[in-house]
């Protein structure tokens, strides 16, 4: 089995570009594709439509009144940044890449675009819950083992969550595949 | 008559031996100056030695030196020979340095080490802060201080879930949502797994709604101040971040610390500043957290300067050295050529950095005064005064005993930039001020602190005594100074004509100037040309030669009036008779070359209300002194002549075809004869020359450049022909200035030239006019016939003539004063 896609959820944005550049290495190594997705939370909206929406700012504690319109346009602005991040990114590497945006709940749109040859790195903080379409693997971030074998074995439908730790989820990728070329060779010399 | 006689008598031409003091080569007993043992102390210089001494002796406040005098004698050289041999004995002053003060910034502290030791302090706190950059990011990446850092990390991070997340776990209960948002959190019915979709919730009946509704405002109030709380709580993960890394860094840098701090013990401003350094390395450990290398910065995309980020904080660890006396031997003597405020006090330099100046204590600069500092200074008052403020700066470091560093342009507001208050580094300097003497005597009535702060003159003299004892002195310093220029030694007749140009330079035979610099010129050109002879001793003339050749180079202009003279020109009669005209001398000086030249004095009379009309001084081409010479000479007239009778004269005197400023009262005695022979309406010898200054009784007094004016009227004689009655009148008080040329010593010897010492007008009109001058009988009369009395005639005729009514022009016989018979 081999890893033809390596899919990178891009919304919440990422707050480190060092994990997207270990996506694309991970892509270059593995001769795969790229795909960035963008899901436009359903929830999102949904939230934005009640009469009452109130949005409470993280750092400035100050609520604001939210309308759907709004809300859709500020979910635009991210996939566009998203988009320009993974531009930016792939700049510098020979990956193929595309970006899609769909709608939906965000668990579930990815799942629905995973299939069996597909490495996914998602900023997730729990695995997401309902049917996969294929036996798909869900590596917690920062476990290195775990990714390893992850790798090692099933070779593709891997999932990796990256939870808040992003610049270790990057180390680890790219400590996980050193390892991987490290294994494949002594293997080749047996 | 008897009196003209004894006149004539006493006025006899001077001997040739009179007219130039020779020096004897004969009285010396070496054969060239290489026979002479150098000359140790300064020759005439005693009252500036003893003031040396004694200034450089006295350790007290305000004891500075001013060494005056005219330029050439050596004054800096003789006072820096005194501190060379002083210096020595004193101890090497302490180092400076600045380094950067940690409480104030812009005001950098100044630290004082023993001699020799600021480079090595310099040297260890570059090595410190080295080991610094290497031994706090190890520290970083120990075990145990990642394991602390992850703690807090947590810690801030959990109690931040926590918040949240126990408000989202009360919500779940009310069926209510946490969403997070893009830049926040919301409150949201739940359906399901997700957020109820809006159109479902208006299917809700209204009191579930408004349910929901109140939960969630009750909820955006909770977590409104939880959040409220997350800053106090990022700062405190913060404030503990810090103290870990100081907790962390703290053992290596006091460790690193200690080293240096071992090596200075005994130093209290040296371990002030390392303890203060201490708590800042500890407060800013991140700092050296920096990777050295790497990706540079970038501003805009522009490369910033590595100095721009971590090395340029780095500097304020560094030590400027201001002044450091390692390889000085005793105290510094420093001489400063271009005293300018900056070069005396020091200057804070400035770098530009992205189009504006910056600086800071590693750019302030010693001056001459932190140079001289526990030593000499030796500054060239011209110099210093004439430099914008320098004078002001130096006087009031003296004052305050200290060196305030101030930009110029900060003090005038010139530009506003950053700018630093360096602390003030003690001063204790004794300084010597080299000027001429008019300086010193301006400074000190017209500058109140000058006389405080110099309180030691050192007064050269420019000429010593021409004993015999004297030439041999001289000629042992004539060997010095020969010896110390590397030239040929000079012979014995050399010396002596040194010696006797010495005397001439004096403008004295009596005395020997001790002008360093002419001396020095005269042997070097000397030397030049025995070199050009091919001789390996200098000889009599090649110092003769070397004296002709500078006149030579330097008399276009003499040759010029003396070419305008000669050619008719400029009128002046060397042989023959003319009345109310007489030949006057003048001194000229052009570029260090002093020449004499004659001029033409005419006096016109008539009656008038008893005035003598200077006609330099109606036109002010005459000077103030001129101007008094004429009117003395108005005094002695009335004085002698008409003093019952009101003085019914005018007379005009000129110096004709001068078209230059006349100044002096030289020519007084001259313009007296003038006036005498056209009164008198007796002829004056043009043959004659004339100098002098006269006073209200007829004395005639002492002048000066007599050579040149002897010699400037000899040269004029001689183109056309010396005739054997020419010569010149002096007064009998410069007999002992005179140290003619050769060439016109020989031709008095051969008595062709006369030079003829006069004490009054009497003994000066008798050779100009060849008549007696008189003498008041008993009777109160001058014998008839003779100047005086003719003079006298005059005068009283002009007083009648004003008393009588208005007549017709009798003949003069008939006007007669009664009383005589």
């Amino acid at each position: 089995m081999k890893i033809r896609r390596v899919i990178v959820r891009l919304d919440p944005a990422l707050q480190s570009r060092a994990l997207l550049e270990a996506a694309f290495e991970l892509a270059g190594e593995l001769q795969a594709e790229l795909l960035g997705l963008f899901v436009e939370n359903q929830d999102l909206l949904h939230f934005a439509g009640l009469p009452f929406a109130r949005e409470l700012g993280f750092e400035s504690a100050t609520r604001r009144a939210l309308d759907v319109e709004s809300m859709e346009r500020t979910l635009r602005a991210l996939a566009k940044e998203a988009r320009q991040a993974l531009e930016s990114a792939a700049a510098r590497t020979q990956v193929h890449w595309s970006f899609r945006v769909v709608r939906g709940a965000p668990a579930a749109e990815l799942l629905a675009v995973v299939e069996a040859s597909d490495f996914v790195i998602a900023n997730l903080e729990e695995a997401p819950q309902g049917a996969s379409p294929a036996s798909v693997r869900i590596v917690r971030a920062g476990d290195l083992e775990a990714l390893r074998a992850a790798l090692q074995e099933a070779d593709g439908g891997v999932i990796v969550l990256v939870g808040a730790d992003e610049h270790a989820v990057g180390e680890s990728l790219r400590r996980a595949l050193g390892q991987g070329r490290h294994g494949e060779q002594t293997a080749r010399r047996r | 008559m008897d009196l003209s006689n004894s006149n004539r008598a006493a006025t006899r031409p001077l001997d040739a031996a009179d007219l130039c003091r020779r020096c004897d080569p004969g009285q010396f007993k070496f054969k060239t100056t290489d026979d002479l043992e150098d000359l140790a102390q300064v020759l005439g210089q005693a009252r500036a030695e003893n003031a040396i001494e004694f200034g450089v002796g006295i350790g007290r406040d305000g004891y500075n030196m001013f060494a005056m005098g005219p330029e050439g004698l050596g004054r800096r050289t003789i006072v820096r020979r005194y501190l060379e041999r002083q210096a020595p004995a004193r101890e090497a002053p302490t180092d400076w340095c600045y380094v950067y003060n940690f409480d104030t910034p812009h005001k950098p502290r100044a630290i004082a080490l023993p001699a020799g030791r600021a480079p090595r302090f310099k040297e260890d706190m570059t090595r410190l802060v080295e080991d610094l950059r290497a031994g706090i990011p190890a520290a970083f990446e120990s075990a145990e201080y990642r394991a602390k850092q992850r703690e807090i990390e947590t810690e801030f991070g959990e109690r931040q879930e926590q918040a949240v997340g126990a408000i989202g776990e009360r919500a779940k209960k009310q069926g209510i949502a946490l969403v997070r948002t893009p830049a926040g959190f919301g409150f949201a019915p739940r359906s399901g797994d997700g957020v109820m979709n809006p159109d479902e919730y208006r299917k809700l009946p209204e009191t579930e709604q408004s349910r929901l509704e109140n939960a969630i405002s009750v909820l955006q109030e909770e977590l409104e101040s939880a959040i409220h709380d997350m800053p106090k709580w990022r700062r405190e993960a913060q404030r503990k971040l810090r103290e870990l890394n100081r907790q962390v860094t703290r053992t290596v840098v006091n460790g690193l610390i200690e080293e240096v701090r071992a090596e200075f013990q005994a130093l209290p401003g040296v371990l002030e500043y390392l303890a203060a350094m201490q708590e800042d390395v500890l407060d800013h450990v991140e700092v050296f957290r920096q990777p050295k290398d790497g990706e540079p910065p970038t501003l805009f995309g522009v490369p910033l300067p590595l100095s721009e980020i971590g090395e340029s904080f780095l500097r304020r660890y560094q030590v400027n050295v201001l002044i450091e006396h390692g390889g000085t031997k005793g105290a510094p003597i420093v001489y400063e050529d271009h005293p300018t405020h900056d070069n005396l006090v020091g200057r804070i330099e400035h770098i530009s950095q992205m189009g504006a100046l910056v600086t800071d204590f590693t750019l302030i600069k010693a001056g001459s005064l932190h140079r001289a500092n526990g030593g000499y200074l030796i500054l060239d008052a011209m110099k210093v005064l004439t430099q914008p403020l320098s004078w002001e700066a130096l006087k009031r470091a003296l004052r305050s005993r200290e060196i305030r560093i101030e930009s110029l342009g900060q003090m005038l507001s010139l530009i506003s930039t950053v700018s630093l208050e360096p602390e003030p580094i003690p001063l204790d300097v004794k300084l010597v001020v080299v000027g001429p003497r008019l300086i010193y005597y301006l400074l000190h009535a017209y500058d109140p602190e000058f006389g405080e702060l110099f309180k030691v003159a050192v007064d050269f003299e420019e000429e010593i005594g021409r004993a015999p004892e004297a030439d041999l002195l001289y000629a042992r310093m004539i060997a010095t100074a020969a010896r110390q220029e590397k030239l040929r030694p000079l012979d014995r007749a050399a010396v002596a004509r040194v010696i006797e140009h010495g005397s001439r330079n004096a403008g004295d035979a009596e005395k020997l100037s001790v002008q360093m610099r002419d001396l020095n010129d005269l042997l070097r050109e000397s030397d030049y040309w025995a070199g050009a002879a091919s001789r390996k001793v200098i000889q009599a003339e090649d110092v003769q030669r070397a004296l002709d050749a500078r006149v030579e180079r330097a008399d276009r202009v003499r040759d010029k009036l003396q070419e305008e003279i000669l050619r008719g020109r400029l009128l002046i009669d060397t042989t023959g008779d003319r009345a109310g005209q007489v030949n006057g001398l003048s001194v000229a000086q052009l570029g260090g070359f002093s020449f004499g030249i004659p001029h033409r004095i005419t006096a016109r009379v008539r009656l008038g209300a008893g005035k003598v009309v200077d006609i330099e001084r109606e036109v002010e081409l005459g000077g103030a002194i001129h101007s008094k010479g004429v009117l003395i000479l108005s005094g002695f007239i009335s004085g002698r002549y008409a003093a019952n009778q009101p003085l019914s004269l005018t007379a005009s005197l000129v110096f004709e075809q001068s078209y230059g400023g006349v100044e002096g009262d030289s020519a007084s005695s001259a313009e007296l004869y003038a006036l005498l022979s056209a009164l008198a309406d007796s002829p004056l010898s043009q043959s004659l020359a004339v100098t002098g200054s006269v006073n209200q009784h007829g004395a005639v007094q002492a002048i000066g450049g007599v050579n040149e004016k002897i010699e400037g009227f000899f040269d004029i004689c001689r183109s056309r022909g010396l005739t054997g009655d020419q010569g010149v009148l002096i007064p009998s008080a410069n007999v002992k200035s005179l140290m003619l040329r050769r060439d016109v010593v020989e031709a008095a010897a051969a008595g062709k030239f006369h030079v003829y010492p006069i004490d009054n007008v009497d003994q000066g009109i008798e050779i100009l006019t060849g008549v007696p001058a008189g003498e008041r009988d008993a009777t109160g009369h001058f014998p008839a016939g003779t100047i005086n009395y003719r003079v006298e005639r005059r005068l009283v005729e002009f007083a009648d003539r004003t008393r009588a009514p208005v007549a017709p022009a009798a003949p003069r016989g008939a006007r007669r004063r009664p009383r005589r018979p």
